[in-house]
């Protein structure tokens, strides 16, 4: 069977293999090259990560499933995820996760429709102090407001549009 | 039991347990104390994730100078208690360990995780079917709470009917999270196709794999799911426990002989008839443990075919027992002697003996055993394992050798015990032409050209000298020597070679050494114990007899090459279940008895006679063979028909040495078993379990006896002469496929592989044959057109070819031949 990320990546794959004493141990940072390279775990990118590490796709789909940081479904561009835990919500985090929602026009877990933004809330990410916050993709924004926000969004529009451009 | 025994204190009484043994077994072992549990389970390694088990724990106080035990004034032991509750699944006992499981802490603890279990738990069990032998439903009504202080509306609802494979059914409601499925398929089958994905509430069983929830062992995970989130495709919704009676069987399908519990109730469906609604596994620590293969659980299906034949056929037309027998005995006395009988391994002991008694009492000699695949059977009663032997005992310092054998399609439940002996740490070495499943749990897997078994183990001392070496230093050695791409005499071969080996590194003559073999069907050392040999058959073969008698052996279906000598024979009388092609060349055709609905029994491969019962109702008018027989014999002036299978058994033990003193009686005798699963136990469900049908008894082997065994030289067959574009081609037997005690299983029909021929990979880009095209497979005489499957488990130079996948017989034992793409 065709593996396009064993081809594609094969560098990649073997540093990480080297650093194991056995393949299925790279399992997760292989999660996250075809998360990179499909924008989230579809069905084949399981199959195709659980062939390199000689692994039962059961059992990949199971570490994709316990850890919140793999996307088991298409996500936008942006997966903002907003802390809405106690701390957090005393500083207004369910009005600010509202106020995001109704901005962007789309509900709880929901993706815009240009493909640009998924918001969803979670539990206390740690940085209580500088609530609210959010997750946005691997990294952390924090002390927001929805002033803040708007910019934010638009920045990352750009962003993504350049990106686009740049191809 | 260990010899190092510690003393631990239960509820303030002191109990002597073998150091290390786990805290909940030992308690229901030692103290009668059911410790509720719902995760851990004795067969498998606990993992302390459901907390039902939470009990208080302290250790003794001692003196630090003297190590004397500490007491108050009272002279009560001190005990330092542990702060908190400690999970007793994950718990080993170790000297001055105390417990208590009866305070307030434990009994809220049992409530508390109670409740919790039960928040989103749905309340369908007067439709689920565990309900009534529920786990979780009795330590609910034991330890739980009276009311619910769950919101309802906060329940989760999920998919009840999510197929995990095509034969069990995944329940999403009411799966508790135990993790015994995942942990069973992971650590006991080594398959691991289930896993837990998500996490916390929304935390569930899946299946990701291709195809899904697919082994031979399935159907145990439903069994010790302590909920009813898995049920099987065949028994859900079929009926309620508390209607089902169980009747202690054996398993019909192959040389384990596992015990079986046959589930029945007077049905609708079957004429308002005692009928088979499920099968389950019956305790017996010796033969299977408490598992089934999934073809023991779902191949019961053919006990009541609408196909069985149900009426004596005389001369082509349904007749009457009465005509049948006076025509019979009219055969019989034209014989002149010129006697013979062909019977297969689905016949009982006694029904064997009866086959016996009447041929000989007519002057015929010859008894021949079906299939002519295996023999050396009379070698497995000489050095067969000692009485005693416990696959589960072997471990670390043991050595096992299955040789031309694929265990796991022939003889699943050995091959999910042996799995376990190399799993602790005993020697596997699984030696055959090609790679099989077993090859996956073994120490060293050597392989030998196809068709020279008996030369690789003969010679084993040349060509693995490490491994020989390894098994002959073994502490236990036990041989599994199977047939497979061998001819009779090459069996006999491999099964002297394998003799000699344990009779030269002395592992013969006590428990858990010796030889066993997957003689195919339930009862193949019965064949060789009432006299029954495949060399006879051979014979047969070369020289027709006048009346043939063939009991249960579809000589037709299984052997492209038996009409030409069969044609010969001038009267043919056939017993059989069912109308297959011999019964159709026969004279007569008698209508005979299933395992299912009557009493007998049956001799496994490792020689433990077992009993089954009547469990289901007869269809038409079919006896057991054993009465057919016998009333033949009677009608012939030849002996009183005898009034039942028990009757037989007493005849038997007098006349044949290996049944002296057999009483059913005695083999239905039990014993305390562990792990302990009967009484009003809370965790396994049920009591289909429990075993209430005997445990068996093992005829010894001569060795034990006191027999010295024959070392003989071995005669190898000659090495088969493979011409230029030729292959040998390897019969190999598939556990799923068409025999006639398995097809009207429907449900497993999926599972079973369309025809097909293994080709190696070189072979086939040299014939230019791709995986999936259509090839034609030619033999002498003989060729099947099938799929080409190009899949790494052939070979160079051999084709492996499986049997029964398809309604015309392929051959039975190995042969030269060629393939071409059509
Ligand atoms: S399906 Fe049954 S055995 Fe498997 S985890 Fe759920 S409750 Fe346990
Ligand atoms: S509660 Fe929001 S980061 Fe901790
Ligand atoms: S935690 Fe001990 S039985 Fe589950």
């Amino acid at each position: 069977m065709a593996n396009p990320l064993a081809d594609k990546y094969a560098d990649r794959i073997q540093k990480h293999m080297s650093k194991y004493p056995d393949k299925r141990s790279a399992v997760m940072p292989l999660l996250y090259i075809a998360q990179e390279e499909y924008g989230w775990l579809s069905p084949d990118a399981i199959v195709q990560v659980a062939e390199i590490c000689e692994m039962d796709p059961t059992q990949v789909k199971s570490i994709a499933g316990f850890y919140t940081m793999y996307r088991e479904s298409p996500k936008g561009k942006y997966w903002l995820q907003v802390c809405t835990d106690l701390p957090c919500a005393l500083k207004g985090a369910d009005q600010f996760h509202h106020d995001l929602l109704a901005h962007l026009g789309i509900e709880e877990g929901g993706t815009t429709d240009d493909g640009m933004f998924t918001v969803e809330h979670v539990m206390c990410l740690a940085a209580c102090d500088r609530a609210p916050m959010l997750q946005c993709n691997f990294g952390y924004v924090e002390n927001l407001d929805m002033d803040k926000m708007k910019e934010l969004l638009d920045k990352w529009r750009k962003e993504a549009e350049a990106y686009a451009n740049a191809d | 039991m260990s010899d190092n025994m510690v003393k631990i204190i239960i509820d303030d009484v002191e109990y002597e347990v073998p150091a290390g043994m786990n805290v909940v077994d030992a308690a229901k072992w030692h103290a009668s104390n059911d410790i509720p549990v719902f995760c851990y389970h004795p067969k498998m390694e606990p993992v302390g994730m459901c907390r039902m088990c939470l009990v208080e724990m302290g250790t003794l106080q001692r003196n630090p100078e003297t190590g004397a035990v500490m007491t108050d004034e009272d002279g009560n032991p001190l005990v330092r208690w542990f702060p908190k509750l400690q999970t007793a699944c994950t718990q080993v006992a170790t000297d001055g360990m105390v417990f208590r499981t009866n305070t307030q802490a434990v009994v809220d603890a049992r409530e508390n995780v109670l409740e919790f279990l039960l928040t989103s738990h749905p309340l369908d069990c007067p439709i689920c079917d565990k309900g009534g032998e529920c786990p979780l439903q009795n330590l609910t009504m034991a330890h739980g709470p009276g009311e619910s202080r769950m919101n309802f509306s906060d329940k989760m609802k999920l998919d009840k009917h999510v197929p995990l494979g095509d034969l069990i059914f995944l329940d999403e409601e009411r799966c508790i999270q135990c993790g015994r499925c995942v942990r069973f398929q992971d650590e006991l089958v080594g398959d691991d196709v289930l896993a837990f994905h998500e996490r916390g509430r929304t935390l569930q069983i899946i299946t990701n794999s291709d195809p899904g929830f697919d082994t031979y062992f399935s159907g145990n995970t439903t069994d010790i799911c302590p909920v009813g989130a898995l049920t099987t495709a065949d028994f859900r919704f079929g009926a309620r426990p508390w209607e089902l009676t169980e009747v202690p069987s054996i398993d019909p399908h192959d040389a384990a002989g596992s015990n079986i519990s046959l589930s029945v109730r007077l049905d609708r469906d079957f004429g308002g008839r005692a009928m088979i609604k499920r099968v389950m596994p019956r305790q017996n620590e010796y033969v299977n443990e408490l598992w089934i293969s999934d073809k023991a659980r779902f191949g019961h299906h053919f006990t009541r075919s609408e196909d069985r034949l149900q009426k004596p056929v005389v001369d082509g037309k349904d007749s009457d027992w009465a005509t049948a027998i006076s025509t019979i005995a009219g055969l019989l006395e034209g014989a002149d002697g010129d006697i013979a009988a062909i019977a297969g391994s689905g016949m009982s002991n006694e029904d064997l003996f009866a086959l016996r008694s009447l041929v000989t009492a007519n002057g015929g000699k010859r008894l021949g055993a079906w299939p002519t695949t295996h023999t050396g059977a009379d070698l497995v009663a000489a050095v067969g394992v000692g009485v005693g032997t416990n696959l589960s005992d072997l471990g670390a310092g043991d050595a096992v050798l299955i040789v031309a054998s694929d265990l796991e399609e022939e003889v699943p439940i050995w091959r999910l015990r042996l799995k376990g002996a190399h799993d602790r740490g005993a020697y596997v070495v699984v030696a055959n032409a090609r790679k099989t499943r077993m090859d996956d749990f073994a120490s060293a897997t050597p392989r030998y050209q196809a068709g020279k078994a008996a030369h690789w183990l003969d010679g084993i001392d040349k060509a693995d000298p490490e491994v020989a070496k390894a098994l002959k230093a073994a502490q236990n050695l036990v041989i599994v020597a199977g047939a497979e791409g061998l001819t009779l005499d090459g069996s006999r071969a491999l099964m002297q070679s394998a003799a000699n080996f344990l009779i030269d590194s002395g592992h013969y003559g006590k428990a858990n050494n010796g030889l066993m073999s997957p003689l195919p069907g339930p009862n193949g050392m019965g064949l060789h114990y009432v006299g029954f040999t495949p060399e006879v058959t051979a014979d047969i073969a070369q020289n027709p007899p006048k009346v043939l008698i063939v009991a249960q052996a579809e000589i037709l279906s299984d052997d492209p090459y038996a009409r030409a000598w069969l044609d010969k024979v001038e009267t043919i009388i056939s017993l059989n279940l069912f109308p297959d092609a011999v019964a159709d060349m026969a004279a007569i055709a008698l209508p005979i008895q299933s395992f299912a609905e009557r009493d007998g029994t049956f001799t496994n491969g490792e020689r433990r006679v077992q009993r089954f019962y009547t469990a289901q109702g007869p269809m038409g008018d079919a006896l057991p063979a054993w009465q057919a027989l016998s009333r033949i014999s009677e009608h012939m002036g030849q002996g009183k028909a005898k009034a039942s299978a028990a009757a037989v058994m007493v005849m038997m033990s007098n006349e044949l040495p290996a049944f002296e003193g057999m009483r059913y009686r005695e083999l239905s005798r039990t014993e305390r078993q562990f792990p302990d699963i009967s009484g009003d136990d809370m965790y396994y469900g049920g009591t289909a379990y429990q075993n209430k049908g005997g445990l068996g008894k093992v005829i010894p082997t001569t060795a034990e006896q006191g027999e010295t065994p024959a070392r003989a030289d071995v005669s190898l067959p000659p090495v088969l002469e493979v011409g230029k574009g030729q292959f040998v081609v390897l019969p190999a037997t598939r556990l799923y496929n068409l025999e006639s005690t398995f097809r009207p299983s429907t449900l497993v029909h999926p599972r079973i592989m369309s025809p097909f021929v293994e080709v190696n990979a070189a072979d086939a880009a040299r014939l230019d044959i791709n995986n999936g095209d259509v090839v034609e497979v030619k033999l002498p005489d003989v060729s099947v057109r099938v799929r080409a499957s190009v899949n790494g488990g052939a070979p160079e130079g051999a084709l492996v070819l499986p049997r029964h996948l398809t309604d015309d017989p392929t051959p039975m034992t190995v042969a030269v031949g060629e393939i071409a793409k059509v």
